[in-house]
């Protein structure tokens, strides 16, 4: 296995829980209307098999999805759904800097959602990339005001999970320029839910260690 | 009967007013015949129809020229024209036609050359190739076509010179000498003015052409200038304040830097950043995305990302400039850190870089201390030179202050990316220690590029 391939694959880990949360969640929450306890017990039962098994839901879903031949592009649907709050990681700290880490992340996985409907419009979709820039921008000062303001015993962890979205914004910027050239969407839809992963990693970490 | 006399040619005498006008004409014609048969082949490529697509390295890395009639250039037009407007626009022309600010017959006297790149549009005329005007792409603000009976005209709308004031909206042709606080006086209300820059072409097909041109023009530029305001944005973002002095625990917190370099090194490439590289002849290209150089122990005092454009401009450096031009910009480097004025420092490299190379300056932005990074900035716009394609794409306001972030803890003792503001209160010591770091970094560089300079002169001299 290349560098390359070992590279793509931890990428292509680090979001196939997305599936989970993104997909699958929300049918729970739909489900939980009509029978509660197998929601609930769905819901553990996926998370419990996608922690096993990383992948299993996103295999499952595609399966789904080919045998019912509803022709979808999986990576597009799933950026489009994705700018909805997940409740796991929603921080629940009152004070003012961790509400606008909410709102700083509900803000950049809204316009990364965007992504699909705008990114056959060149002239619409340079201002769609300057508005994800300024929201990436606007979400890391917000970390970096957190920092400055709260002492964390485990501050490597929460400063690696920046590292991490970082290292992926910067990814999804080459993706882009290399959208340009070539003009192929899916890598940039691909390189998109990443960043919203990361995102709502970030969102976990500092929701778990405060 | 009248047809066969018509064409009976009549021998005799032909009118002297008649010769002498026949002659006078077909001189005229045997001149502009001369003219087009001496006038060079324009350099142009064949476009992809129906769209007219054009490679885009033809755009960076060449031109494109096309045939049009300059009618002249509008100036002091109220900014909020709307280039879409038929009307509007028209009016604006026909009342500059009616007072010969353009030109009403349209001769050859108007030919004249658009020659078309991702950089500028420049206009000379056709015969003796002097310049009429140069437009940066980004004082273009539209590209307008209107077709008005037989006349296919392009209209640019573009900013007004650097010296324009603005213009009352009652008055569109003010009288620079006028100064703003007289036309406040005046009670006029000010508005921003604009350019209208006045050509035609032969019909509709190549004015549609010369529109389309533009447009990719502007896609690349824009596209370009887009990803660059991204990566500018997560670079900002990225550096975590060095200093964390919080209202709460008033203590600093060293250990709280975060290394992120890492993740840059993990990706295998420096972070790609400002510097655009313009070789004679060569496009720009983005900044180079080699591997970071062996980092000091003393590096690590510093933002990482600090080190790393230090050596990023060290390796452009040596690309572009000769020994004993390195040996000079250590020289002058030596003297602006040994107090010389930022004028001075500005002047002197401008010199040196020369009208080719002036762009090496913008890799200078990361390193101009706060209080000089104003004049810096204003320098860089009179000689013309702006994020390497002349775009300002600023819209955080901290921008600048971002790119002189690894000159800012010198100054004052924030580490934050342009967060002065939300800073709190500094720590004297550190913040000496800090800068004394950085002076003795940039020292160490200073030295180091004397040193190329030393060891380019040896290679030369070595078989």
């Amino acid at each position: 296995m290349t560098m390359d391939d070992m590279k793509n694959e931890a990428a292509t880990a680090s979001i196939v829980s997305m599936a989970v949360y993104a997909v699958m969640y929300p049918v729970f929450n739909q489900l939980e209307q009509v029978n509660l306890s197998a929601a609930q017990t769905l819901r553990a039962a996926f998370i419990k098999a996608e922690k096993e098994n990383p992948g299993l839901t996103q295999d499952l879903i595609i399966k789904i999805l080919e045998r019912k031949n509803l022709k979808i592009n999986y990576s597009e649907s799933l950026l489009r759904m994705a700018a909805d709050d997940v409740e796991e990681f929603m921080i629940d700290r009152r004070e003012p800097e961790f509400q606008e880490l909410n709102e700083r992340a509900r803000a950049l996985k809204h316009v990364l959602s965007t992504i699909p409907d705008e990114i056959n419009d060149r002239v619409g979709f340079l201002p769609t990339i300057k508005d994800i820039a300024s929201a990436i921008k606007e979400l890391l000062d917000t970390v970096n005001t957190v920092f400055r303001k709260y002492q964390y015993p485990n501050r490597r962890a929460l400063e690696q999970q920046k590292k991490e979205f970082v290292k992926y914004s910067k990814r999804f910027s080459d993706t882009l320029k290399t959208y340009f050239n070539d003009g192929k969407a899916m890598n940039v839809f691909v390189s998109a839910n990443r960043l919203i992963h990361q995102t709502n990693m970030i969102l976990q970490a500092f929701k778990t260690v405060g | 009967m009248e047809d066969d006399v018509k064409k009976v040619k009549k021998p005799g005498i032909v009118s002297p007013f008649k010769r002498v006008f026949l002659k006078g004409e077909k001189g005229r014609d045997k001149k502009a015949q001369e003219k087009a048969t001496e006038r060079r082949a324009l350099h142009t490529f064949s476009l992809s129809q129906p769209d007219h697509r054009i490679d885009p390295d033809i755009l960076l890395n060449d031109y494109i020229e096309k045939e049009v009639k300059y009618l002249g250039q509008l100036t002091s037009v109220p900014g909020y024209l709307n280039p879409s407007s038929r009307t509007e626009v028209l009016q604006l022309i026909d009342n500059a036609r009616k007072s010969h600010q353009l030109a009403g017959q349209l001769t050859s006297e108007q030919d004249a050359v658009v020659s078309l790149s991702a950089y500028n549009i420049k206009l000379v005329w056709r015969d003796g190739e002097d310049i009429i005007l140069r437009v940066p792409i980004h004082d273009i603000a539209a590209v307008s076509y209107i077709r008005d009976d037989s006349l296919h005209l392009v209209v640019i709308k573009t900013a007004q010179e650097s010296g324009g004031s603005p213009c009352p909206s009652s008055c569109p042709d003010l009288n620079k000498s006028q100064t703003l606080s007289s036309l406040s006086e005046s009670g006029a209300v000010l508005v921003e003015v604009c350019c209208l820059l006045v050509l035609a072409v032969d019909n509709k097909a190549a004015a549609e052409e010369l529109c389309l041109l533009l447009s990719q023009v502007f896609q690349i530029v824009y596209t370009e200038s887009t990803i660059d305001f991204l990566d500018r944005a997560i670079f900002d973002g990225a550096t975590t304040p060095t200093r964390h002095l919080s209202l709460y625990s008033g203590e600093d917190d060293s250990s709280s830097k975060v290394d992120v370099k890492e993740a840059f090194d993990a990706e295998g490439g420096t972070f790609p950043f400002q510097v655009s590289v313009e070789a004679e002849g060569n496009s720009p290209t983005t900044s180079t995305q080699a591997s970071p150089q062996t980092k000091t122990a003393s590096e690590g005092e510093l933002s990482t990302t600090a080190a790393e454009l230090l050596q990023d401009y060290m390796t452009t450096l040596r690309t572009k400039l000769s020994s004993q031009e390195i040996q000079q910009f250590a020289t002058l480097l030596h003297e602006y850190r040994n107090g010389s004025s930022i004028h001075e420092f500005c002047i002197n490299l401008r010199q040196l870089y020369g009208d080719s190379r002036k762009f090496l300056l913008l890799g200078l932005r990361p390193f101009i201390p706060e209080k000089d990074s104003q004049h810096f900035e204003n320098f860089l716009e009179t000689i013309g030179v702006k994020d390497g394609r002349g775009i300002i794409t600023d819209s955080f306001g901290r921008y600048r202050r971002t790119a002189s972030s690894a000159s800012d803890s010198t100054t004052n003792g924030n580490g934050a990316v342009g967060g002065g503001s939300d800073s709190a209160a500094s720590d004297e010591g550190q913040e000496t220690s800090e800068g004394d770091e950085w002076d003795r970094m940039i020292t160490d560089i200073s030295n180091d590029i004397e040193a190329l300079g030393c060891s380019m002169d040896q290679e030369g001299m070595n078989p």
